[in-house]
């Protein structure tokens, strides 16, 4: 059961398509685990859909139809021999073998490095992260993973943080987060997750700017989180 | 919960519905049957509306002089997409706004210095159709397009603009605080209001 959802204006700056692309990706994953929120963005497009409809008006020219009716027609033409490549390359196999990362959401999916594993650094002794390229530089997009029952060094935020749940759950001081629960972090806010005693916890996360460790342990490791985007 | 779905059915086949309007029975003679004639009628009506929409939002990264390639573009999509389309789904014009949207963000991405080609996701991914794939969904948000838009015109000035500004203009909510000098939080909660009143008169029917 999802109990933490993207909130309106995130959903609304999604479907204007002007929320950043490292946002969106979250968004998506949470939408593929969330028929509520797909039900709001079905809304929130016809609202776009509407004002579309009723907006202004300016002259096209009869060139750009022209134009367009030849680039259908050679495209026409050219799909005869054109053949869809519709089944996704295979992974690499250290991460086709790994449980945690099987059935994930296929946005995520495709975020997946295809010819090489994965590399995960330690972030702490019960905190492991990958880094994800995911074609922007303003966020970084990682996996992260908390062995069952580890808690996680009290931690702030320098920036904004959204985490999706993929697999397993964690809890922290305001709740329990199960798959497809959606968090944002502000910055600033301090926090302190644990994961479930029974399976690890698999978390898409995005954050703006470099997560510091607070406390003794955290001074120690803190060196392994510079944020670095990809 | 059965209930509301065969009325939402029941509803669906009512005449007047947004499933029979001109523009959607159009895109599905493109889609279905690749008809050129029903596709140049919906150049006709939408090809102004989509640079209408690009020349009221010029911007480094998309300027005016654009909009013709992002017609083209969109209407080109348009075409080779329109075999997916459902009318059961959604109006032509929301899809086409999907469209649109999702061809603009292509185009800002092209030209910006931010992106980093190595990533094999794109545009289609992120906003991707599959995920609308539920019936429900379906027949309760076609129906709604027609009171969405009568709802639209009877909002406060304000939220009107707001939302505008999100959804014509291409602006993040805290892009328009900076133009307006509004505090964030003022932006926010005109959209916030503005979507909250048009939920709400859906829920009222
Ligand atoms: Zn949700």
């Amino acid at each position: 059961m999802i109990k933490h959802h993207p909130d309106h204006n995130l959903l609304t700056e999604y479907c204007a398509g002007t929320l950043d692309w490292a946002l969106c990706l979250g968004i998506t994953t949470h939408l593929h685990f969330c028929s509520e929120c797909r039900n709001t963005v079905a809304h929130l497009n016809s609202i776009g859909g509407s004002l579309l409809a009723q907006g202004p008006q300016e002259q096209v020219s009869q060139d750009v139809f022209t134009n367009l009716m030849a680039q259908i027609q050679a495209r026409e033409t050219a799909a005869v021999e054109f053949v869809a490549q519709s089944t996704e390359p295979p992974l690499h196999p250290s991460i086709s073998k790994d449980r945690m990362l099987t059935n994930l959401p296929k946005v995520v999916r495709k975020l997946l490095p295809k010819d090489k594993a994965l590399r995960w650094q330690t972030v702490s002794p019960n905190l492991k992260m990958a880094r994800l390229t995911a074609g922007q530089d303003k966020y970084e997009v990682a996996f992260h993973r908390i062995c069952s029952g580890g808690k996680v060094a009290q931690h702030d935020h320098g920036g904004l943080e959204v985490t999706v749940v993929l697999k397993g759950s964690f809890s922290d001081g305001d709740g329990i987060y199960t798959p497809g629960d959606f968090l944002v972090r502000q910055p600033g806010e301090v926090h302190r997750p644990t994961a479930a005693q029974n399976e690890d916890c698999l978390c898409f996360s995005i954050c703006e700017a470099p997560v510091r460790l607070t406390g003794l342990l955290g001074r120690l490791v803190n060196p392994f989180l510079s944020v670095k985007p990809a | 919960m059965t209930q509301t779905l065969m009325n939402h059915m029941k509803g669906d086949e009512s005449p007047g519905g947004v499933r029979d309007d001109t523009w959607s029975r159009l895109l599905m003679q493109v889609g279905q049957e690749r008809s050129q004639q029903a596709f140049a009628r919906l150049f006709g009506h939408f090809a102004p509306l989509i640079k209408g929409f690009c020349l009221a939002n010029p911007s480094s990264s998309l300027p005016g002089e654009a909009a013709d390639e992002l017609v083209q573009e969109v209407m080109f999509k348009v075409w080779t997409k329109a075999p997916s389309y459902d009318a059961s789904k959604a109006a032509a014009s929301t899809w086409i706004f999907t469209v649109m949207r999702n061809c603009r963000i292509d185009m800002i991405r092209r030209n910006s210095r931010h992106q980093v080609n190595s990533a094999d996701v794109e545009v289609d991914d992120i906003w991707d159709e599959e995920l609308d794939h539920q019936p429900f969904v379906r027949l309760q948000q076609a129906r709604n397009e027609e009171m969405i838009q009568r709802s639209f015109a009877t909002l406060p000035i304000e939220q009107k603009q707001a939302l505008t500004q999100v959804y014509m203009q291409g602006k993040s909510h805290s892009e328009i605080a900076e133009e307006t000098g509004l505090p964030l939080g003022t932006v926010k909660s005109r959209v916030r209001m503005g979507l909250k009143k048009i939920q709400a008169s859906l829920g009222k029917r």
